[in-house]
């Protein structure tokens, strides 16, 4: 194979990347792979392969120019390394393409675990909690609460207005369900899922993995030997799944 | 069900046409194939496609993630590389690095400081140092130390933890067992000793710095190299990351960390975690921070060393720049100083 095709290969796959980060930075799905705070750099390294892409044509263009000004001016490494090495670069755009992108839910819960305290998160951040509206909180934050106070009985019986996707486990009640969501501290590989209970008499209608707005009252209840904050749902509504489906610790 | 009617058809069709000669062996062992598959198919378990599906969509998620995270960073290490190559010369390396074991180790150890990369493009960087002719030594304890000595790392880890006694250990250990291996190499003498040949065929040496070159000539000279390493180290970036997100797919993380009390196998789940998840020197203090409120300081600190020297896919691109004997060593001596660093905080220190 040419030099000029090896190169040509390498701009179209740099190319395919250049596009693959786009349409995951247009669709705002970057963030089903990674924290909000690396965002930015993807996005620089993004524009990055699109110049190295164009690099590569400009190169080409000037090659073949090169060769019809000097036609019997041959090219001495015209023996370019072997193209196979560089389709596995396709691997990460086929994925991308072929399955349809899905962020983290319940079929994870398998090998990666879920929680129902805080022991993964350090208890620095916990100070601020306080000062939140008790509805702004979300699944993480009251969990923390539960986690490193000592008394929670100032908590109990604060409104709660919790979004996650329903997680159905063997150990609760039948009336009762996860309200679940996945934390993410740096890619999707670390992250992990936090569940709060939640008790609503119609709770066999709700569907796993669907997203739901929780609103109730927080409960102190105790699974597996740990002080856990549960919702006495009032309201279950269906909601659409946010845009940022982790939460970023 | 549909196979138990195909079944006899098949086997009446097989024998047809082995006893007629008609249609090749190839058609028939295909046939054959075909029947066993959907013998499979049918006494596999209701929902095993859904089950299957899911698994891919988490292995799919898990990968994109490693992936998207590191792609921006091999960049970063490969244009270092690149630009190296055109804009410095042998003479500049022999005069910035002494050539004694010791001291091309200790410097070599913070070169980290100027080449501000993390473990997936401080191997391309590596290895066109070495070809600047920098000492074994100097170049060994640089690819480990690195990752971590470095402004951006020293920045994400004291974000985490606070400019305090994890920030210091993390730096003072992954310092010793950089230079420790450095020298234990020093003793190899030439870096050709240690390296890969660059495969006939694979040299993408073509690309020169020549003197008189102009500054946009230079430029886009490094450009063109950014993009052969980018590939070249890339690909092992895709099969490392498959991997690790295979084992995530298929191996219990939560029952790793149910098993990792007690001060020795604390410290070994923490080492074999660093190494399956795989995640950047860059970002790996803010995952680190999360396991601080089950596990004890020296298992994290342990955690924090080792990560950074090795994992699923630094281990696959050391495979490709040196040989099989060096990359034992560049992983055995890590390992077992940073297990010794982790036990001795766990008995000991706290």
């Amino acid at each position: 194979m040419s030099q000029r095709m090896f190169r040509s290969y390498q701009g179209l796959l740099l190319s395919g990347l250049f596009i693959f980060f786009v349409v995951k930075a247009v669709n705002g799905q970057l963030t089903w792979y990674i924290n909000s705070r690396f965002v930015p750099l993807t996005i620089v390294g993004m524009i990055f392969l699109g110049i190295l892409a164009q690099t590569i044509f400009t190169e080409n263009r000037r090659s073949r120019l090169h060769e019809t000004e000097h036609p019997d001016h041959h090219h001495e490494h015209d023996h370019a390394p072997s193209a196979v090495n560089l389709w596995v670069m396709l691997i990460p755009i086929l994925i991308g393409v072929l399955i349809p992108a899905r962020p983290l839910d319940s079929s994870a819960f398998a090998t990666k675990g879920f929680n129902t305290s805080a022991p993964l998160i350090s208890s620095d951040s916990s100070a601020s909690i306080f000062e939140t509206e008790s509805q702004a909180r979300n699944v993480l934050d009251w969990l923390k609460l539960f986690s490193f106070q000592d008394d929670v009985t100032p908590f109990i019986g604060e409104e709660a207005s919790v979004i996650g996707f329903v997680y159905f486990d063997d150990q609760l009640a039948s009336d009762q369900f996860y309200v679940s969501r996945f934390v993410v501290s740096c890619c999707a590989a670390d992250g992990f899922a936090v569940a709060m209970p939640a008790r609503w008499d119609d709770a066999a209608t709700l569907r796993q993995d669907a997203w739901v707005l929780v609103t109730g009252n927080i409960e102190s209840v105790t699974i597996k030997g740990q002080r856990v904050p549960m919702i006495v749902a009032e309201t279950v509504q269906p909601v659409d799944a946010p845009d940022q489906p982790y939460l970023f610790p | 069900m549909f196979s138990f009617y195909l079944f006899p058809l098949v086997i009446i069709l097989c024998v047809e046409t082995i006893t007629s000669k008609r249609i090749s062996r190839n058609a028939v062992l295909f046939i054959l194939l075909a029947v066993l598959l959907a013998v499979t198919l049918s006494l596999l378990p209701e929902g095993f496609f859904t089950w299957l599906w899911d698994k891919l969509n988490v292995f799919a998620t898990v990968f994109l993630g490693i992936f998207v995270e590191a792609v921006p960073y091999l960049l970063l290490g490969t244009f270092a590389s690149g630009l190296v190559e055109v804009f410095m010369d042998r003479d500049a390396m022999s005069r910035w690095v002494s050539n004694r074991p010791g001291a091309a180790a200790i410097s070599g150890a913070f070169m980290g400081m100027v080449f501000p990369v993390c473990e997936c493009g401080v191997v391309p960087l590596t290895r066109r140092l070495f070809k600047k002719g920098l000492p074994l030594s100097a170049g060994i304890s640089f690819l480990l130390a690195a990752p971590v000595l470095n402004p951006i790392v020293i920045i994400s880890t004291a974000s985490a933890f606070g400019w305090g006694e994890m920030l210091l250990w993390r730096f003072v250990i992954s310092l010793v067992i950089a230079v420790t291996v450095g020298l234990v190499f020093s003793a190899q003498g030439e870096a050709a000793e240690v390296l890969r040949p660059v495969m006939a065929g694979d040299d993408h040496d073509h690309i020169h710095a020549e003197a008189g070159d102009s500054v946009r000539e230079k430029i886009r000279k490094a450009l063109l190299i950014t993009v052969d390493e980018f590939f070249d180290m890339g690909r092992y970036l895709v099969l490392g990351s498959m991997l690790a997100a295979g084992l995530q797919t298929f191996v219990s993380q939560s029952a790793l960390l149910a098993i990792g009390s007690g001060p020795v196998l604390s410290v070994l789940v923490m080492l074999l975690l660093a190494v399956i998840l795989s995640i950047c020197s860059t970002v790996d203090s803010f995952v680190a921070l999360g396991f601080t409120g089950v596990f004890s300081f020296g298992s994290v600190l342990s955690f924090l060393v080792f990560g950074p020297m090795v994992d699923i896919k630094s281990v696959m691109m050391y495979l490709q720049v040196f040989k099989r004997r060096a990359v034992f060593y560049i992983v055995g001596i890590p390992f077992l100083m940073s297990l010794a660093a982790g036990l001795v905080f766990n008995y000991f220190v706290k």
